[in-house]
């Protein structure tokens, strides 16, 4: 080891920053990886139908053509930016409203509703 | 909306037609979000929007089309280069050193960049239409590794449907880990031979010195 001639020890800090760059990578994908089983939620982006979004946040799509006061449809493939230029809104207004009709879905049902769920005592 | 989203979109409304475009396309080397587009696909097939089959006949003829093209552009187009390259000193000999080369790894090589390391796929079909590599087995290896980079995305995105974005944030990060890991072995590997290499010429300077 003591004849490392230039090119070697050069061969061994570029070794070492492959590794150090590789590690920090690692680390970052397990990080999101948990990150994101702990945070389950898709961000709605304007790409995504009504639909998907109904399937990522697991809500019946009815709840949220209901809040966008459209008609439910079967094989809706309908990108919301386009919904969102035929109702004359912005996108970010639109994922709003659809924002605010799922947190309404999951929210607990207030005492004294109408339809208490079986076998939960209250 | 920036290209990814307006690809999605396009995706999401248009379907196959579409997904074989843009796969097509990206294989022949122009860089778009084309593992993106795997996984979304496969959380439409999910949603009941598209059917599995068609998602992965169509997907893997794209990619397929689009690394011939590649390779084609390598070995007719490139000509002009390999001409410029053997007037150089000892062009002769490099070109028939790459052309073994690629004959020799070519296969595990194509294969592999196919699904593992994606990023490097557009630039060895240039190198193999370049190299001359026997088309027939390009094809075949091709076919192989496409496929089944196109099944394991799909699959993904369909057993992960609803979280595309998620997902892909994650395999973007480990690709790079895997790009690097191979870098490292390679390096490492490159740096073992050159330190037994000077342990051998230590070892000949001393019988030498020891002869004289």
């Amino acid at each position: 080891m003591k004849h490392l001639g230039r090119k070697q020890w050069f061969a061994i800090v570029v070794l070492a920053l492959v590794l150090l760059i590789t590690g920090l990578f690692a680390v970052r994908t397990v990080r999101r990886a948990v990150y994101w089983r702990l945070h389950r939620d898709e961000v709605i982006r304007p790409w995504m139908s009504v639909p998907y979004v109904a399937h990522s946040y697991r809500v019946p799509p009815p709840v949220l053509y209901e809040a966008l006061g459209i008609a439910p449809q079967a094989h809706d493939r309908k990108p919301i930016k386009e919904i969102a230029r035929e109702q004359n809104i912005s996108v970010e207004q639109l994922i709003a409203t659809l924002q605010q009709a799922i947190a309404r879905e999951r929210a607990p049902i207030p005492s004294g509703s109408q339809s208490p769920s079986p076998g939960r005592s209250p | 909306m920036n290209l990814t989203d307006q690809l999605l979109a396009a995706l999401s409304l248009y379907g196959l037609p579409v997904l074989f475009g843009v796969i097509a396309i990206a294989a022949a080397g122009v860089p778009l979000p084309v593992t993106l587009m795997l996984v979304a696909a496969g959380s439409f097939v999910e949603l009941g929007e598209m059917k599995l089959w068609q998602v992965l006949v169509v997907a893997s003829g794209a990619a397929v089309l689009g690394d011939q093209i590649g390779y084609a552009l390598g070995r007719w187009g490139g000509h002009s280069v390999l001409e410029r390259m053997r007037r150089r000193k000892n062009g002769e000999a490099k070109i028939a050193q790459a052309r073994a080369f690629a004959k020799r790894w070519g296969g595990a090589g194509i294969f592999l960049t196919r699904w593992l390391v994606t990023p490097l796929g557009p630039w060895l079909n240039l190198t193999s239409g370049i190299a001359n590599y026997p088309w027939g087995a390009f094809l075949i290896w091709d076919v192989l590794g496409e496929t089944l980079w196109v099944v394991i995305y799909v699959l993904l995105g369909k057993f992960f449907s609803g979280r595309v974005q998620a997902l892909l944030d994650i395999l973007g990060n480990l690709s790079w880990v895997i790009v690097g890991l191979i870098a490292a072995v390679i390096l490492a590997w490159q740096l073992l031979r050159s330190l037994r290499s000077t342990q051998t010429l230590d070892q000949v300077k001393a019988i030498s010195r020891r002869l004289s």
